[in-house]
């Protein structure tokens, strides 16, 4: 902090920005992000060639100038498949996580912030929905209803807030037993008030540092449900069953299977340098500038 | 603290009775029943099938068999495999999965640990930045990505690992539960580093260091019993998350362990299979956050006096 910052008066809002803006990994989190996001809004109108379109002539060749990232055995664009592959999954990572994220945060913060017998039934029931192992759980579903996109968002969201809940709860548990929010209990204010004023300002940081932890946890379990071959069913397919077709061939195409990974791997990579920016921007106290 | 641990076991056998129960309705719920087969089967053979599965009973009498029959730690029969039970399913693949999260848990908790702690002396300096990248590349890298990657590396094109099995060959065992492990050391890391950044910015670890403590007394007495709670916090959740891994590694590398024959269960529809596991699995979960539970209040005392307080 220079003194020039100290002479305007900063919000801490914009202070973060301005933190977050000189954080170059982050930064470069946040292009490739924007990129990625743009590139799978745009899919149907810049893909190269159609989803289905097959060249069977064509047969698994590695990367070429007509197919920048070579095709699959029956002929199929790499690149195609693999954009309409992003758009999927990310639809899958950032929807679920937001359904993750609502119910997670105000379960742990009702939990933790009443305490008491309402904290225990609540942590109750989150420890009968950890215990329940959260394939069956999707597998169930899926064989009542029928694999579809609207379930995997509602499962994989069912399954992800568990983590948000404790961990804001815990957060709450320790902020509650500091002397500030005595003092301001004994100032006479409000509950909602010693909400705003002070619990939600610092359970923050770590919500968005678990956020930016389930974003990239959801995108994996939902590839992790495709790999096995539970997840996103065929026609369509996302990183996670792109990438089980190319593990069963990986040693003749080893394209097939590197692309997907790389892709996928790169959004994760792209998402947790976000993340781990935001955290420092946000949460002055543990970054080191 | 022997109260409160009698207090949370006596909580958690409620917990698995609602899980027994709520699975068991769950699996009856789904549609089909568990013969009904592309070819039609007399009926007399339903109604032998039936009997021997005992679906021809009520269901409340059929529940609470089940009920009694898992006090004995009778599984009962699996649907798929009618001459092995699912407690013989579980006897010979629990041990496997088991011994392969128990290395990936360890090697995770080895290197996260060491890593966070590092990184965090060392905030911005390279030896935070070497470290909190191959965490990077650890939690990016999923399983299904690794293992393959791994396999392909060091099983076929060096040839200096065996690429399935386990406990056949000597060093078939390294491949899975690095694979397994190599995320839950990158998230280990992680949350070490960023509990430690928070402890070691505390006042007390400023009056240690000006007593003139060494660093390496400052971390292992002063600062890592409070750093460390969020990874033991984390390491229960994780084990649901290691049996989860185990299906997928499993399947990469060939272990005939019990998340392979969960996910087989789940292809072939063998639904008492699936309930046995799950119930299993969750039983076992459910010990684990107990644990976890345990040691936080161990190690954290302010925790206890709530934990006192009601009970």
């Amino acid at each position: 902090m220079n003194i020039e910052n100290i002479e305007q008066g900063t919000s801490l809002t914009r202070d973060a920005f301005r933190r977050l803006y000189k954080n170059k990994m982050a930064m470069l989190g946040l292009v490739i992000l924007i990129f990625l996001i743009v590139v799978a809004l745009l899919t149907p109108w810049i893909a190269p060639y159609t989803y289905q379109g097959q060249n069977l002539a064509m047969g698994a060749t590695p990367p070429s100038a007509q197919h920048w990232l070579g095709t699959d055995v029956l002929g199929r664009d790499q690149l195609t498949r693999v954009m309409y592959g992003s758009r999927i999954s990310l639809m899958v990572g950032f929807i679920a996580t937001a359904v993750a994220l609502l119910i997670g945060v105000l379960w742990g913060a009702i939990a933790g912030f009443v305490g008491g017998r309402v904290d225990t039934v609540m942590m109750r029931i989150v420890d009968v929905l950890y215990a329940l192992p959260f394939t069956i759980f999707i597998i169930l579903l899926t064989v009542i209803f029928g694999s579809s996109m609207l379930l995997l968002f509602l499962a994989i969201g069912a399954v992800e807030w568990l983590t948000m809940a404790r961990i804001v709860r815990g957060q709450v548990l320790t902020i509650k037993r500091q002397e500030f929010i005595e003092a301001a209990v004994s100032m006479g204010f409000s509950p909602w008030q010693i909400i705003r004023r002070h619990l939600i300002p610092n359970v923050l940081g770590p919500v968005i540092v678990y956020t930016t932890l389930t974003i990239p946890s959801v995108i994996l379990l939902e590839s992790f449900l495709s790999f096995l071959g539970l997840g996103i069913q065929p026609p369509q397919s996302s990183w996670g069953s792109l990438i089980s077709n190319g593990v069963d061939t990986m040693e003749e195409y080893p394209w097939l299977l590197l692309f997907p990974g790389i892709t996928l791997s790169v959004t994760l990579f792209s998402l947790n340098f976000l993340g781990d920016g935001l955290r420092d921007a946000l949460d002055p106290r543990t970054s080191q500038d | 603290m022997f109260g409160f641990i009698l207090k949370r076991v006596a909580q958690a056998i409620p917990v698995i009775l609602i899980v027994i129960t709520a699975t068991f309705f769950m699996v009856r719920a789904a549609p089909g029943g568990p013969f009904d087969e592309e070819r039609a089967v007399p009926p007399e053979v339903t109604k032998q099938l039936n009997a021997r599965y005992n679906l021809d009973a009520p269901v409340w009498q059929q529940y609470s068999d089940y009920l009694l029959n898992l006090l004995r730690g009778d599984f009962g029969p699996s649907f798929k495999f009618p001459s092995r039970s699912v407690d013989e399913m579980i006897a010979a693949g629990f041990p496997i999965t088991f011994e392969l999260s128990m290395y990936a848990i360890i090697f995770a908790l080895l290197i996260g640990v060491v890593a966070g702690v590092i990184a965090s002396l060392r905030a911005n300096t390279l030896q935070d930045y070497v470290p909190m990248s191959a965490a990077m590349v650890g939690i990016c890298l999923p399983s299904f990505v690794l293992g393959p990657l791994l396999l392909l590396s060091f099983g076929i094109w060096l040839d200096w690992l065996p690429v399935s099995g386990w406990g056949y060959t000597p060093g078939d065992k390294i491949l899975p539960s690095i694979t397994l492990g190599s995320s839950y050391a990158a998230y280990i890391a992680r949350i070490t580093r960023g509990s430690m950044l928070e402890v070691l910015s505390q006042d007390y670890i400023r009056t240690a260091r000006a007593k003139g403590l060494s660093t390496f007394r400052i971390v292992t007495v002063h600062a890592l019993r409070g750093g460390i709670t969020p990874v033991i916090s984390f390491l229960g959740p994780a084990m649901a998350g290691l049996l989860a891994g185990s299906f997928v590694v499993e399947t990469i590398f060939q272990i005939p362990g019990l998340g392979r024959f969960y996910v087989q269960a789940a292809f072939n529809r063998d639904y008492t299979m699936i309930l046995g596991c799950t119930i299993f699995f969750a039983v076992l979960i459910i010990i684990f956050n107990l644990l976890s539970d345990i040691v936080l209040v161990w190690l954290n005392p302010r925790l206890r006096q709530d934990s006192v307080k009601r009970g």
